[in-house]
């Protein structure tokens, strides 16, 4: 049997085409509809226009976007043996600014998504307005790295060599005092556990303390068995250099070395995204391969015992923001303001180069890749998270998520289990 | 008093106005004074599947995205003949961003054949006629949340909403970004930045600054309530522009040393005289650092 559906409130609609079996799901096809030619419309642009370009792929990660054009610029300049060496403040402000559209992203996502999905599946509404918390905490920390990068959405405030802002302790105050509201948020509404005490937690043992929305999430995933349900490869992949680890494939019990330029896209049938793989192997990106990576103590625990279930995959997306407000808060506070801001001139003479930018995104580790001839772009790659976990897979394995659904009872079981992996259906169809 | 239907409908974007709107403060006090029917993200009574049977009826209808003729679909159905369809229902239409407006970053895919909802970048669509005596334009990449809330309560409060010709709200889009940026004194004496990531000088120089010459409000009612791209450095891109992306948006194209295009209004010989005037003094405190963090 053949059910199609289309799932929609994703940043933008895909298209899940599901067949059953002996009463299960045995297959399923993620399509994405309108491609919109982004990587096109760079062609022939200056290498700088990447800058405002890009962040034009996406309307929740702009940000990610414009740190990796940055990064493929500056890394371009490198390969043609320009020295780029920014301050550490400059890179600590771009870390910050960065950290804050993660945080926006997964609490839009705990509260618009998966809280009111969830109770829908288990009719357990609770007539709550969940948007209004998640406006409230977004608002807060897109506030705070608009102190720094002038406004969210779609800043190009990072430029080659650093960043354009040069911002006062005035600034930074302010920033710090809606960085501890939005920790409070975290304390009071999100977990309802003091903030040093959930990060202090290191395993499975104390998390029946944690309480508030969180803790609801918790118990309900925990009653309806969704701990034992949404498995994939149990592999992981970071390219970035992200806050809390380096780059790192993750498989059974070991994490070793990766090298971006094993990455490869590859064309699907009847979809406008492409799928990609890393030496013909599929692979998870995000909070939960982050984690893996770096061998976070607390989802180290939890995936011992869970695996890559559901509602491992759901606690890593919300604790990432417990260890992104500590890592915000610690940037800002150590952050030195008498060195420059930006180390290169606004002109730089240079008409032929290549380069690789990565970031670690909301949604997993994002690639930019561009080319440049006579000073104009010839060719320019976008690799964006949700192609690796939903794309349909290859001939020998179906993709992440797709795997991740396969044995579900219901297409309403399944799409919660889609959607816990944050789709982005623009992002996908650049 | 029963509350007007608001409709908010997407096609090709990047949903940065959605995102954009959703950072106000003040979002479900707005959105207290409609009953929404539907919402790219926000949980609403009503799905795509329900507007594409076109059953319901409008009173606002919020267009996000620029739009093509054929091939951009949902559930099978042109988005375009299902928008059309609540335009014609609607008593406001709102296109939101620039993209909605004029065609903005999606158009340049597909110059001949993607355009805004009335506008094709300055030119009329043919669609103009059928829908200009309800249009309201609100150009942005993104849209500014505040300037469409407060729209959107104007029409509540049934305020006379005064427009240019291209239906922009006077209020909003008469001023340039350049008015209130805090670049100003570097601009009226003429003093340029001497790169990125310096709080002093102006941008209109050398780093493209589109600023004196591109409508908005963006430096009297800041983005997310306490900044600016020029605040920051950053120059302005002309994002509300209906030429919106033009290209090297760094580098400030000139004619002799002079930025080729004048301040929105002001003609070249009295910039010149101007600016004469202004360069034959060096002022010391605009060649200074504002703060020094030295002992």
């Amino acid at each position: 049997m053949k059910i199609k559906q289309l799932i929609e409130k994703i940043e933008g609609e895909a298209e899940l085409d599901f067949t059953f079996k002996n009463g299960k799901i045995e297959d399923v096809q993620i399509n994405f509809g309108f491609y919109r030619g982004i990587e096109d419309i760079l062609v022939g642009k200056d290498p700088r226009d990447a800058l405002v370009i890009t962040p034009r792929v996406c309307g929740i990660c702009n940000h990610a976007h414009l740190l990796a054009s940055v990064r493929a610029l500056e890394n371009g300049y490198e390969n043609s043996g320009i020295k780029v060496k920014i301050s550490s403040k400059a890179n600590d402000i771009r870390e910050f600014t960065l950290a804050c559209e993660l945080i926006q992203n997964h609490t839009k996502w705990f509260y618009m998504t998966i809280l009111p999905q969830l109770e829908k599946l288990l009719k357990e509404q609770s007539g709550e307005n969940y948007a209004l918390k998640a406006s409230y905490l977004s608002s807060k920390i897109t506030k705070a790295l608009a102190i720094f990068a002038g406004q969210w959405p779609h800043s190009s405030y990072a430029v080659p060599g650093g960043v354009t802002c040069d911002p006062t302790y005035v600034d930074v105050m302010q920033a710090q005092s809606l960085i501890d509201e939005s920790i409070r948020f975290f304390e009071q509404i999100i977990t309802k556990v003091p903030f040093e005490e959930y990060l202090a937690q290191d395993s499975l043992n104390s998390l029946h303390e944690i309480g508030g929305d969180f803790g609801r999430v918790l118990y309900l995933m925990g009653m309806n068995n969704m701990a034992q349900m949404g498995y994939s490869y149990d592999r992981f992949i970071v390219f970035g250099t992200c806050m809390f680890s380096q780059p790192g494939k993750s498989m059974a019990t070991t994490v070793s070395n990766v090298d971006v330029s094993y990455v490869e896209e590859t064309l699907q049938k009847g979809s406008v995204a492409k799928a990609v793989n890393y030496k013909q192997k599929l692979y998870e990106v995000g909070p939960l391969a982050r984690a893996m990576v770096a061998k976070e103590p607390l989802i180290k625990s939890l995936h011992k015992r869970y695996k890559d279930s559901l509602i491992t995959r759901v606690f890593a997306r919300v604790h990432e923001i417990a260890l992104l407000l500590d890592y915000s808060k610690n940037l800002l506070n150590n952050l030195v303001l008498d060195e420059p801001s930006c180390t290169l001139p606004n002109e730089i003479p240079l008409t032929e180069f290549e380069g690789v930018g990565v970031v670690e995104a909301a949604r997993g580790s994002l690639i930019h890749k561009t080319s440049v001839k006579e000073g104009k772009i010839e060719n320019y790659e976008i690799i964006v998270p949700t192609q690796w976990n939903l794309s349909n897979g290859n001939v020998q394995e179906k993709g992440i998520a797709s795997k991740a659904m396969i044995g579900s009872l219901t297409t309403h079981e399944a799409e919660f289990i889609f959607k816990a992996f944050d789709v982005c259906s623009v992002c996908t169809t650049q | 008093m029963k509350k007007p239907k608001l409709l908010w409908l997407q096609s090709i974007t990047c949903n940065g106005n959605t995102h954009s709107f959703l950072n106000h403060p003040e979002l479900f006090s707005i959105l207290s004074h409609f009953e929404l029917l539907y919402h790219p993200v926000l949980e609403t009574a009503h799905s795509l599947e329900d507007l594409n049977a076109k059953r319901l009826t409008c009173d606002i209808l919020i267009l996000e995205g620029s739009f093509k003729k054929n091939g951009v679909k949902k559930l099978g159905i042109e988005v375009l003949d299902v928008v059309e369809y609540y335009a014609k229902e609607a008593k406001h239409i709102i296109t939101a961003g620039t993209c909605a407006t004029f065609g903005g970053m999606f158009k340049t895919y597909d110059p001949e054949n993607i355009s805004g909802f009335c506008y094709d970048e300055e030119e009329q669509t043919s669609r103009y006629e059928m829908y200009a005596s309800k249009l309201i334009s609100l150009p942005g990449c993104p849209i500014h949340p505040k300037w469409l809330s407060y729209v959107l309560m104007m029409l509540v409060y049934d305020k006379k909403i005064p427009l240019d010709t291209m239906h922009r709200p006077q209020e909003l889009y008469n001023i340039t970004v350049h008015t209130g940026c805090s670049r100003n004194e570097y601009f009226e004496w003429k003093v340029d930045t001497k790169g990125f990531g310096l709080k002093e000088g102006c941008l209109f120089y050398e780093q493209g600054c589109q600023g004196p010459y591109t409508r908005g409000s963006c430096n009297k009612i800041l983005w997310n309530d306490v900044s600016s791209k020029t605040i920051v450095g950053t120059p302005c891109f002309g994002c509300t522009e209906p030429t919106f992306p033009k290209t090297a948006l760094f580098s400030t194209k000139t004619n002799m040393g002079i930025p080729a295009k004048m301040p929105l209004g002001v003609p070249r010989r009295a910039y010149l005289t101007a600016t004469g005037i202004a360069k034959s003094f060096k002022i010391k405190r605009f060649e200074e650092r504002i703060i020094t963090y030295e002992d």
